[in-house]
């Protein structure tokens, strides 16, 4: 609230009480305009402490007359309670209410000590800067006991200038300064309040504070330019190298997709249309025929195992001329039956051997029964296997023993695998008859005691007879792994044209496992794997069927043949879809149902 | 800043395995917050005092009078410095809390009767409200400053009466009641001076290392 001072009558009166630590306190008077109240002594100070309902004035405690102070020391201070200040002279007492004051409402702290700057930082333009300022708490003021709480201003403002900034306060004994600006000079003061309350203690002394250009640019730019043509330099580099090996970083990048071929043909006779030249290739004829040797050809194929015949042991024994013939023409087998085949390797080592072979087979009587299994051409001494349709009627039945090598004959035709027996036997006509089997079978142990070949051969002989069905009796000793490789190679034999009746499977060569694990579903695939302990289950099978045409998938399209289901699978699961036989892709696979 | 409740100092304890540096810490944060909480308290009551002023104008200084109208006036507080840090902790606590108990209602009803007032605008009206619940959630936070001294072994325990703190009060019930608006602006507005005081001073007893 505002008083109204009248100056000409102005009486002694207290110009001022103030504390600076909460625990002591001085007041100020002023005689007036009345100057004969000035001297010394001419004025007393009295004060009232509002502690108790009974409280007397009492006079000053202390008095600092050259500075007209009254002091209260510690022990006449007290905090929270009110006193009242008044001036007594001769006979009058100078009181007004207005002096009656707390101790707390009157504190006004000494400004903050050790005031100093350090930079913090310079903006990326460089033209201006911030500043922390710190400074220490005023000593007076007890601020560790927790006493006194104080809060701080700081204002500041160029060297120059009549306005003072003031930041906001806080009660901390730091302070950031943003925005200051280089080259120029500023003045820092700092002042202290008590928290919550209104009044300041004094400023303190100034502090200037001038942060000048910093030469730093001049690093700036070349070191720009620098990095510039760094980066470009090993960029162009970069590029120079992808360029010239651009061949090579494509390779790694994105390896080539091997493309559907056919070793020796040209991928372009598998387009639609050229099937003619297909098969003629296929066969053998023509300088892009397939190689004639298959051991050599597929030497480097580990997937295609072939049965082999010893040379030596085709040398050895009691040979007829038929045998010899029939063994030479095994040796001389044109590779491209062997697509008709199952091809197995004669590995040279035993593994995979024992487990499937009878051991104490000797290998030159299986031989021999391979040869008088040869029915259709005992006499026969052509070797021209690729001449397939100028031997009709009987087709080269051709049984290996289990335990035996692997050796097998095919004459003229390919000899589709169809089946392999559970007794090792493979199938290679359709419509196996069990009793063929077991025939030949019978008739294998007959030529194991070491009957006489030629009997052997004639017995079987017109066992072939009788039977327009070939068996092929081929033992894998490895599993189904290769069955797929063996399913494309069979595949792709060329129609027989001259048997359109023959029947000849193909055969998943699978002497111990029931499913075939090339394809995903044993049931469905037209191969039947023979059961042990049904020997006897063969639907029929198809045809060695005609390539006719390509799908779109690149897959060879047979023909259905003519009589028989292709269907392959076992009895319960007869296919419902006549289906090229051979060569199941695999979208067609899912057309195969149970 | 001081916005956050003092029930949510519930959750400041996060030493489980009796670590004592790490209990002295939590100590000294609950400190912390009580007493910024006070003097948030503090600076509100100061605000309502000078606009009270300001819109009633007293005609006179009136301290002389009001503070003998005070109702708390007959609780024993410190004066001083050497008065506050000679006293017993144990004795400042309930000295804090009893003040702190004691202006719960007063101001309720403070509240109550500036929010008739057409007078006093919506501000001042917040603040009144405000610092009603303050003087609650402080006394809810010094208690449980309390009760963690007590586990720290920091003050013993007899205190057990702070329990109830309104048991210390049984004397003084409707002195309030005598006092004006004015009259009760003013007296808390010293009373919670006192509060935010003796709080710090009994921090920077018990715990002097962190922040005094």
């Amino acid at each position: 609230c505002s008083r109204v001072v009248d100056m000409t009558t102005l009486g002694p009166h207290f110009t001022d009480c103030i504390s600076r630590d909460q625990e002591t306190f001085r007041c100020w008077w002023s005689p007036g305009s009345l100057q004969n109240l000035s001297s010394p002594g001419a004025l007393r100070v009295f004060y009232l402490k509002k502690d108790s309902p009974t409280s007397a004035w009492k006079e000053c405690p202390e008095y600092i007359h050259e500075n007209r102070e009254c002091f209260f020391d510690a022990n006449h201070t007290s905090v929270w309670i009110p006193y009242c200040v008044q001036l007594r002279g001769q006979n009058v007492t100078y009181f007004n209410e207005d002096d009656c004051f707390t101790v707390e409402n009157i504190v006004r702290p000494d400004p903050p000590v050790s005031l100093n700057w350090t930079l913090l930082n310079i903006s990326p333009s460089g033209l201006n800067y911030d500043v922390l300022v710190s400074w220490k708490p005023p000593p007076s003021a007890d601020v560790g006991v927790g006493w006194m709480r104080i809060e701080y201003e700081i204002q500041y403002r160029e060297r120059n200038a009549t306005n003072w900034e003031a930041l906001e306060k806080q009660p901390h004994t730091q302070q950031t300064i943003y925005g200051l600006q280089i080259g120029k000079e500023y003045e820092v003061h700092i002042r202290s309040r008590m928290q919550a309350f209104v009044k300041f203690g004094e400023f303190s002394d100034s502090i200037f504070i001038e942060v000048t250009e910093i030469p730093s640019k001049d690093y700036t730019v070349p070191l720009t330019l620098v990095l510039i043509f760094g980066v470009v330099g090993v960029l162009t580099v970069i590029m120079l190298i992808v360029i010239s090996q651009q061949q090579r970083i494509m390779m790694i990048l994105l390896p080539p997709v091997p493309a559907p071929k056919i070793k020796g043909i040209d991928s372009e006779l598998l387009k639609k249309g050229k099937l003619e030249e297909l098969n003629f290739i296929l066969n053998g004829g023509g300088v892009d025929g397939l190689p004639a040797y298959a051991t050599d050809f597929y030497q480097e194929e580990p997937w295609v195992e072939f049965i082999e015949v010893d040379e030596e042991d085709a040398e050895g024994g009691d040979k007829e001329d038929n045998y010899n013939s029939d063994t030479q023409r095994l040796l001389g087998l044109p590779h491209r039956n062997i697509e008709g085949f199952s091809a197995i390797s004669h590995p040279d080592d035993d593994s995979g051997r024992a487990s499937c072979y009878d051991t104490d087979l000797p290998e030159h009587d299986t031989q021999r029964l391979m040869a008088s299994l040869l029915p259709g051409q005992p006499e026969d001494n052509e070797t021209c296997l690729d001449a397939p349709a100028s031997e009709t009627g009987e087709k080269p039945l051709i049984q290996t023993q289990i335990g035996g090598p692997q050796t097998w004959v095919n004459t003229d035709l390919y000899a589709q695998v169809s089946n392999v027996m559970p007794s090792g036997g493979v199938v290679l006509s359709p419509g196996q008859q069990p009793k063929i089997q077991e025939n030949t079978s019978g008739s294998e142990r007959e030529t194991q005691k070491g009957g006489k070949q030629n009997e052997d051969v004639e017995g079987i002989k017109e066992q072939k007879r009788n039977e327009p069905q070939f068996q092929l009796f081929v033992v894998v000793p490895e599993g189904g792994g290769y069955t797929a490789e063996n399913n494309t190679q069979q595949t792709s034999t060329p129609p027989s044209t001259s048997v359109p009746g023959a029947g000849y499977q193909t055969i998943q060569p699978q002497p111990m496992e029931t499913k075939p694990a090339a394809t995903g579903d044993a049931n469905e695939s037209p191969y039947i794997l023979p059961e042990p302990s049904q020997p006897q289950l063969f639907t029929p099978v198809a045809d060695y069927t005609v390539v006719q045409e390509l799908d779109t998938h690149r897959s060879l399209l047979l023909n259905p043949p003519p009589s028989q289901s292709p269907s392959l699978c076992q009895p319960q699961h007869p296919l419902k879809v006549p289906m090229p036989v051979g060569y199941v892709t695999p979208d067609l696979l899912g057309n195969l149902t149970p | 800043a001081l916005c956050s409740r003092l029930s949510s100092m519930r959750a400041a304890s996060s030493c489980t395995n009796g670590q004592t540096g790490c209990h002295f810490l939590s100590l000294a944060n609950l400190f912390d917050r009580v007493i910024q909480h006070s003097a948030r308290m503090h600076g509100i009551s100061n605000d309502l005092h000078s606009e009270f002023e300001l819109y009633f104008l007293p005609s006179k200084n009136q301290i002389g009078r009001v503070s003998r109208n005070c109702h708390t006036s007959t609780i024993l507080t410190p004066n001083g410095k050497e008065n506050a840090q000679r006293i017993a902790r144990e004795e400042l606590t309930e000295v804090i809390l009893k003040l702190l108990v004691a202006w719960r209602e007063p101001l309720w009803h403070f509240h109550q009767n500036m929010a008739q007032h057409r007078e006093f605008n919506n501000f001042s009206s917040n603040k009144s409200l405000e610092m009603s619940e303050m003087v609650h959630e402080l006394r809810r936070g010094v208690q449980k400053v309390v009760e963690k001294m007590q586990m720290l072994g920091v003050i013993n325990s007899s205190l057990g009466n702070l329990g109830s703190p309104e048991a210390l009060l049984a004397s003084d019930r409707a002195e309030w009641r005598l006092m004006n608006d004015y009259d009760l602006l003013y007296c808390f507005r010293r009373d919670s001076n006192k509060i935010q005081n003796y709080l710090k001073i009994l921090k920077c007893r018990i715990i002097p290392e962190h922040g005094c």
